[in-house]
């Protein structure tokens, strides 16, 4: 009961102070309510203001995929309308998958270049959300150096991942080098609630195209939960390791050591 | 995630009351009169809020009872897609009624309980190195640019935008 009450407060203040505008030069970008809300939240937590206790804690991290429920209702409410135009994108929707590749090529040098050795691996080769975490957990044991990787990443998206996501997607639309639309589909690669914060700040700047806008974000998302587990088994995480093995060369000048995993099964 | 559809109806019954709170609060300024947002951000979006936890329950409960192990969240998208599909029998009010229910209003709530939530990871996250952060924000960054890169080329190619 008393999760709920602190809830009420935080939403209501969050709602009243209202979305805001800031001027970028290029743009404007929009900070929102749930922004707000989910920082004035963890700002209850018994690390900074102890309104919150382990009870509350507990008890609102396991409503949490319960009360997703409504917005997922909400959302297929949205997508049902415009799904003969969303349908008609179905191309765009199923090779944006593909964007997550580019990733990996900048991502897994990176990430060698900074020291992390097969922690690269699990930190570089998707976004790191539940599905992918579980696959890393299936491929390689998450206590081993690729899961500590996908574990790292995973934690950062839960923290900051939202809020990221929201200001992201507001810089890139302010940049104008996008159409609206395409940056609503994008965001469907991340979790439920990063596509939410970043269609929420896209919609604060294009009202009008508002409803389109939460449905291409909606969709997205649906899909990538789907066919996102597929591109990551077959393509992503074979070129990860592919190219992990180059740049470890490269920068030891020497054979990159197998994992973990495969090391105790030759062991066996 | 063995809670009791009893204890899930009154957890969707009370996300839904404090969205609806939620829900009046823009329109305050809109309307310029607090009875006035009121009616139109609370009253008029009940009807809306009581078919959304309706499909929420409803997919709860078929999650449960269908074979096959799919989540709750693919039956609701599901669900909600072909009651609104245009041309489906009350298609049009279903799709009027919940509009009245913002959005972004009902990420607010669970924006919330995310935020408290979180508290459980403050600890390992303060712990993780400077480097595993560098590498989550070219995640990141990279994952989202590549994906508007090909959206926004094929969608105009295929003229959507």
């Amino acid at each position: 009961m008393k999760l709920h009450l602190i809830v009420v407060a935080l939403v209501m203040a969050a709602e009243f102070i209202g979305n805001i505008s800031i001027n970028l030069g290029i743009g404007k970008i929009v900070l929102l309510p749930m922004m707000y809300a989910l920082i004035m939240g963890t700002l209850t937590c018994p690390r900074f203001l102890k309104i919150t206790g382990e009870k509350e804690i507990m008890g609102a991290s396991s409503l949490l995929g319960v009360i997703l429920m409504l917005l997922m209702a909400r959302y297929g409410t949205l997508v049902g309308p415009t799904l003969p135009k969303i349908l008609a994108s179905s191309p765009a929707l199923i090779l944006q998958e593909f964007g997550n590749l580019g990733t990996i090529l900048i991502g897994i040098p990176l990430a060698v270049f900074l020291g992390l050795k097969r922690e690269a691996i699990g930190a570089a080769h998707s976004v790191a959300r539940e599905p992918n975490v579980a696959l890393i957990g299936e491929r390689y044991g998450l206590d081993g150096a690729e899961g500590r990787g996908v574990m790292g990443v995973y934690i950062a998206g839960t923290v900051i991942g939202t809020i990221f996501f929201g200001i992201m997607a507001s810089i890139f639309a302010a940049s104008g080098l996008f159409h609206p639309i395409a940056l609503a589909m994008a965001a469907g690669v991340g979790s439920a609630s990063m596509m939410t914060a970043a269609v929420g700040s896209l919609a604060a700047m294009y009202p009008d195209m508002a409803k389109d806008l939460a449905a291409y974000g909606a969709a997205s998302n649906m899909l990538s939960g789907l066919d996102g587990l597929y591109m990551s088994v077959c393509l992503a995480l074979p070129m990860s390791e592919w190219l992990y093995k180059k740049v470890y060369r490269l920068k030891y000048g020497v054979e990159a050591p197998p994992s973990e995993a495969a090391q105790a099964k030759e062991n066996n | 995630m063995n809670m009791k559809m009893q204890d899930i109806i009154q957890v969707l019954i009370i996300t839904g009351l404090i969205s609806l709170c939620a829900n009046f609060v823009p329109q305050i300024a809109k309307t310029g009169s607090l009875m006035e947002a009121f009616n139109k951000g609370t009253v008029e979006a009940i009807p809306g809020m009581l078919i959304l936890i309706a499909l929420a329950a409803v997919s709860m409960w078929l999650a449960r009872v269908l074979p096959g192990g799919l989540p709750g969240a693919a039956y609701v998208v599901t669900l909600g897609c072909i009651l609104t599909y245009p041309g489906m029998p009350g298609s049009a009010y279903i799709s009027a009624a919940t509009a009245k229910v913002g959005f972004l209003q009902l990420c607010t709530p669970l924006l919330a309980y995310a935020g408290i939530a979180i508290a459980k990871d403050l600890d390992v996250f303060a712990q993780s190195s400077w480097r595993i952060l560098l590498v989550s924000a070219v995640v990141f960054v990279g994952t989202y640019l590549g994906s508007a890169i090909i959206a926004q080329v094929i969608l105009k190619s295929i003229g959507i935008i």
